[in-house]
């Protein structure tokens, strides 16, 4: 059992690298970029749903934590809307079938869609400021992550039948 | 069956979510100050960001640095590198022999900026708006600290670095967040006034009486130093509308544009012997 947890704990943390990783690159390669692309978004509903909602939950602590830290807002409101984001991701995912591509992009959609929401009102609670859209760009950033997320899905399907292929 | 294991990923959920409001509770009547655990997270996760960054770099960079231009490639980044400090030099100078009257004022005034230039490579940005804040390569081992003046390439004024400032890296409040306010004065008519970002590509330009008279489109604004972070005289931006302030009708509302261009803002001066510099 504390094995499980500390492994799953590890685990959490090297995904957390991971999503630092992608969202450093994706900053120095075009800081544009970050406003449609949350890579600890696409982290955090691709190993929720791998894992459930348990470890979901707690990459989504992880990550969100992440995020704040490498942001001026108050920190902690990326950490809880990420929890919920990864909780609800594994919790739903295990009860429905989301595994053709169209129903699990469909499923993100709606998972970021949510986030996004969440988001924007525990900002503007906290802060009592209305949240830049960045010209309507920023509601772009719930597709790119789904799309993003599922594409995911897609090359490991593919790379599963290649290696079985091989053998 | 126990009621951990019943109800476990329900405890985990609860345990997680009070911990994030107690998080977010104990920093809201503290304002924009970070906490210690916050800061942890950044220095944990900064080094992640140098890597990532220096890859990109890296690969960006190896064909024209090694296989095609190595002998000229060295030679112009020594060149920009030396353009850089230069160009920061003259903008200073200018700004001095501006506001300096007799040579030995402007000898002493140049003095201050002597050595006090860190240049910076920018590795990264805010992850929630663009138009908060950045992080730099350089910390307090490179003699960087809290509440220093930051610039771009062309001198014009980028932010001030708050904390947390780590060992190899900075984060840097740009002039457009929304937290942020500068004291400036317009070069032409002379108006003195406090520009506010709004975490947007524009700022604000506050406290201008609306009996004021001058302030036109495309006059720039510079620093007056009254804020003791800014040195005075660092350009900060031009202004881009004059309207009438309908919520408050004794100011105007003016709009300005910063000069530095957020898409070229590769490399920065960081001023460690400006005013703010070891508060």
């Amino acid at each position: 059992m504390r094995e499980t947890i500390a492994k799953d704990g590890l685990r959490a943390f090297m995904g957390t690298v991971a999503a630092v990783a992608v969202y450093s690159v994706a900053g120095a390669s075009a800081p544009a970029l970050l406003v449609v692309f949350n890579a600890f978004s696409v982290v955090v509903l691709y190993f929720s749903i791998r894992r459930g909602e348990v470890f979901g939950a707690l990459l989504g602590t992880m990550c969100g934590l992440a995020q704040d830290a490498f942001s001026l807002g108050v920190f902690g409101v990326a950490g809880i809307t990420k929890t919920l984001l990864g909780f609800w991701t594994g919790y739903v995912s295990r009860r429905i079938d989301i595994a053709p591509f169209t129903r699990n992009a469909l499923f993100m959609l709606v998972m970021s869609v949510l986030e996004m929401i969440l988001w924007v009102l525990i900002t503007a609670l906290v802060r009592l400021k209305s949240v830049n859209v960045e010209g309507g760009l920023l509601f772009l950033q719930p597709v790119v992550t789904a799309v993003l997320g599922s594409s995911l899905f897609v090359l490991e399907r593919r790379i599963k039948a290649r290696r079985s292929r091989g053998a | 069956m126990p009621l951990w294991e019943k109800r476990r990923s329900a405890l985990v959920l609860a345990g997680l979510m009070a911990f994030h409001v107690l998080l977010i509770s104990i920093q809201v009547p503290r304002g924009a100050e970070k906490s210690l655990f916050a800061r942890a997270v950044f220095f944990l996760y900064s080094p992640v960001q140098r890597v990532a960054s220096a890859t990109v770099r890296g690969i960006g960079s190896l064909w024209n640095g090694y296989f095609a231009l190595r002998g000229v490639r060295r030679e112009n980044q020594k060149l920009k590198r030396e353009n850089f400090f230069l160009s920061q030099d003259i903008r200073f100078l200018e700004d001095r022999l501006e506001n300096t009257k007799s040579e030995a004022e402007l000898r002493a005034s140049l003095a201050e900026f002597e050595g006090s230039l860190v240049a910076a490579r920018v590795i990264g940005v805010d992850s929630a708006n663009p138009h908060q804040a950045i992080v730099i390569d350089k910390g307090s081992i490179d003699g960087v600290g809290k509440n220093m003046a930051v610039c771009d390439r062309t001198g014009a004024l980028v932010g001030r670095t708050i904390a947390p400032v780590g060992l190899k890296t900075a984060m840097i409040q740009l002039v457009t967040d929304k937290d942020s306010s500068v004291s400036v004065k317009s070069v032409v008519a002379g108006l003195t006034g406090s520009m506010t970002g709004r975490s947007t590509e524009v700022c604000d330009l506050r406290y201008i009486l609306a009996s004021a008279e001058g302030g036109t489109e495309g006059e720039e604004l510079k620093t007056t130093g009254f804020d003791r972070i800014y040195p005075p005289g660092i350009r900060v931006g031009v202004i881009q509308s004059v309207d009438k302030d309908e919520s408050s009708p004794i100011f105007k509302r003016i709009l300005v544009k910063p000069l530095f261009r957020f898409d070229t803002l590769d490399v920065v001066a960081v001023l460690t012997k400006g005013p703010g510099g070891g508060l």
